[in-house]
């Protein structure tokens, strides 16, 4: 029992500079928090309230669940992009570009300060997300009935994939932050990379060969997101249309179990590369 | 837009426009209120920087409560055998094929104040990183004490190391964050009791005399500020090794003298310190012992007593009207040599010269070491010869010895030069 209540505290003293870290990161980025923050609470507003509210008649989706999905594009589209990619940029890069790091390396263990780090920032960027789906839930009772059973728990199944996608994305972040020289470039090739690579070479997939399916692509696995909300899950999970002798095929959205394991994939794989170059990376 | 059509979104293309419009106006609002808050932050910042004075660091009693001394006096320490605290072998950095750092062996001991010199370039900071760990060593290794009093090969991985203290080339920090922020994180990264904390950042600012600048952001600071704080964040646990790069880089002469004083301070209560500069004149006062470094090799180490003492030698210039041709060159030394044979150096430490008479060229002029013992005596011997016996070889225009004067600031030029004109030399052989 000795043994054991010694093992604990060993281990709360190993992870004590992870929490310190964690922490004075909080204090660090709560800026960018809140500036994702009154944006979100704008463009939820904006788009699911004060729209529907003006023009309702028009515009109102007819069910439940396209409204959600509807006010969650923005979310999926731009801001878990934008936050990832702000708040995760300099996490690494940053330390060696401003020589910041000159002062931290000597007092703590590279893994321990880059985990305290990520947890930090994801912490934030959990934040934003939480709130974003929480006023969208919210404001939806203005305009339907309660939600249904089936629709919170799928709501609810959708949040925790726009949770993993944002760590999927900020591992991904983190790792480019790892060699990259400075700031501003990681932010830029990190955009372009997620928000116009993966979207254009899902074009190119698309026209040369259809029939695979483009899982690498995290803009592809994001549909989960807004899909999962579909009381009909679509089955099969791409539609064709054949054009004289030839068949273009879109395809939808992943299945679940493939959505999950490459948002697992690229979360570990991500992170993992990400510590171990840090770890390696000099001046 | 994001890949594949969603399906059933309630998304029209209508509304898109509009929605965008709207959030473009949000992001310019919001913009403009952030450069608004920006703007009278900084006004209010240089207001500030107006208002503070600098006072100077406060008496020596204020100094002394910032450490715990470490038991032992320094006079006690340096007759104990084994206190190395940190030890260099051959330790060697490329940076690419550039050799910063050529086979770097040394001993620092407990108490003892080190002095790291060299000119700009030398390769002090590549040292200091690499005790730090910040680099890796490409060859050789380094060790530091632990706990237990036994040396620890810093690259493996090893617990309960004795506590250091580094201020790393001009020190660097979160800019959004405050001083306080900053060195509350410092102390407790390094696991200083979290009770104290508070109490041992306001005593060490007040030393520092950055108390009013507490809860301002790192960005506010000068560069001399920043420079304090980095030395503030180097002792802030108490360790008892102080590795300090250019600790006076950046800031007054005043707060020069009060880098010296806490470093004295340090001594007396003995913890061990390490320092590099490139100016002698700032460390030679507090330092015991000084590594000289040029080109990533030490040229000497040694107390600032025997330095002198060895350079002292007796160097004696010999200036020449006119250069000498590069092919009599070698037959005149040979021949200067044989003629002077008695009257030289004949245990020249080979830091100082490997030969004893040395021709440069860009002085024109030679430079012969001779025997001490009876100085004014072999001088006049060595004239005279020179004035008669090479009459046809070349004509003396002056004989000097070095002044004693400004002796170490010299010993630290001459040092260097020579270093120089000898590699030049060699270089010039090459080719
Ligand atoms: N990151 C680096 N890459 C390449 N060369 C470097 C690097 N850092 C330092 N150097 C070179 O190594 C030499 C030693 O530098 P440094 O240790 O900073 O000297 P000092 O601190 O004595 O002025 C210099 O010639 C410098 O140009
Ligand atoms: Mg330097």
């Amino acid at each position: 029992m000795e043994k054991f209540e010694d093992g604990l505290k060993f281990a709360y003293l190993e992870v004590k500079p992870v929490i310190h870290t964690f922490v004075f990161e909080l204090k660090k980025q709560w800026k960018k928090f809140v500036g994702f923050l009154v944006i979100s609470v704008l463009i939820v507003v904006l788009q699911s309230f004060i729209l529907y509210a003006l023009f309702s008649d028009s515009l109102l989706p007819t069910t439940h669940s396209d409204y959600l999905s509807g006010g969650l594009i923005f979310l999926t589209s731009f801001i878990i992009l934008f936050a990832s990619c702000f708040f995760f940029a300099g996490i690494i890069c940053a330390e060696f570009s401003d020589k910041t790091g000159y002062i931290l390396f000597p007092k703590i263990n590279k893994y321990k300060l880059i985990i305290g780090k990520y947890l930090g920032n994801l912490f934030l960027e959990a934040g934003v997300i939480a709130i974003f789906y929480f006023l969208v839930g919210f404001l939806s009772y203005f305009f339907y009935d309660q939600f249904s059973g089936t629709l919170l728990i799928r709501y609810f199944i959708s949040f925790v994939f726009a949770f993993l996608y944002m760590i999927a994305m900020s591992s991904f972040v983190t790792f480019f932050s790892s060699f990259m020289r400075s700031v501003n470039v990681t932010i830029v090739s990190t955009i372009l990379i997620l928000f116009i690579g993966f979207n254009i070479s899902q074009m190119f997939l698309m026209m040369l060969a259809p029939e695979i399916e483009p899982i690498y692509s995290l803009s592809y696995i994001s549909t989960l997101i807004t899909s999962i909300l579909l009381i009909e899950f679509p089955d099969p999970n791409y539609s064709e249309i054949s054009l004289q002798n030839f068949t273009f095929r879109t395809w939808l959205t992943p299945t679940i179990e493939m959505g999950l394991l490459v948002l697992f994939l690229y979360i570990t794989i991500g992170f993992i590369l990400a510590a171990y170059l840090f770890k390696r990376r000099q001046l | 837009m994001m890949g594949p059509v969603k399906p059933g979104g309630g998304f029209q293309g209508q509304n898109f426009l509009l929605i965008f419009l709207i959030i473009v106006i949000i992001i310019v609002v919001i913009i403009i209120v952030y450069f608004v808050i920006k703007k009278r932050k900084k006004k209010k910042g240089q207001e500030k920087l107006r208002e503070h004075a600098y006072k100077g660091i406060k008496s020596r009693e204020d100094i002394k409560s910032i450490y715990t001394p470490t038991g032992t006096s320094t006079s006690e320490n340096k007759n104990e055998k084994n206190d190395t605290m940190i030890k260099l072998e051959n330790l060697t950095k490329y940076y690419g094929k550039y050799l910063a750092v050529d086979n770097v062996s040394f001993e620092v001991h407990s108490g003892e104040v080190i002095g790291l010199v060299g000119p700009n370039g030398a390769g002090k900071t590549t040292i200091i990183k690499m005790i730090a760990k910040l680099l890796r060593p490409s060859s050789g290794r380094i060790w530091v004490r632990d706990n237990q009093g036994e040396l620890k090969d810093l690259n493996k991985k090893s617990r309960n190391l004795v506590k250091l203290g580094f201020l790393i080339d001009i020190p660097a920090f979160y800019k959004d964050m405050t001083a306080y922020q900053i060195l509350k994180y410092s102390a407790l990264l390094q696991r200083y009791p979290r009770e104290k904390i508070n109490d041992r950042i306001d005593e060490l600012l007040k030393i520092f005399d950055l108390i009013d600048w507490k809860h301002e952001k790192v960005k506010t600071f000068s560069k001399g500020m920043t420079q304090k704080l980095g030395m503030i964040q180097s002792i802030i646990h108490d360790p008892e090794i102080i590795i300090l790069d250019e600790p006076q880089t950046g800031l007054d002469p005043l707060a020069r003298i009060d880098i010296r004083r806490i470093i004295k301070e340090f001594h007396r209560n003995g913890k061990t310190i390490f320092v590099a500069s490139h100016m002698l004149a700032e460390i030679s006062e507090v330092c015991e012992k000084i590594a000289l470094i040029n080109f990533g090799v030490i040229i000497a180490f040694d107390t600032i007593d025997n330095l002198e003492r060895g350079l002292r030698t007796s160097g004696l210039n010999c200036k020449l009207l006119d250069p000498i041709s590069p092919d009599q060159l070698g037959s005149i030394i040979k021949k200067l040599t044989e003629r002077l044979e008695p009257y030289l150096d004949k245990d020249l430490d080979v830091l100082v010269s490997k030969i004893p008479i040395k021709y440069i060229p860009q002085k024109r002029s030679f430079k012969i070491f001779y025997d001490t013992t009876d100085s004014k005596q072999t001088r006049a011997e060595i004239l005279k010869i020179l004035v008669k016996e090479f009459e046809s070889d070349f004509t003396v225009v002056s004989f000097s010895k070095p002044k004693k004067s400004s002796q170490l600031e010299q010993i630290y030029s001459r040092l260097i030069a020579e270093d120089k004109v000898e590699i030049e030399l060699s270089k010039g052989g090459v080719n």
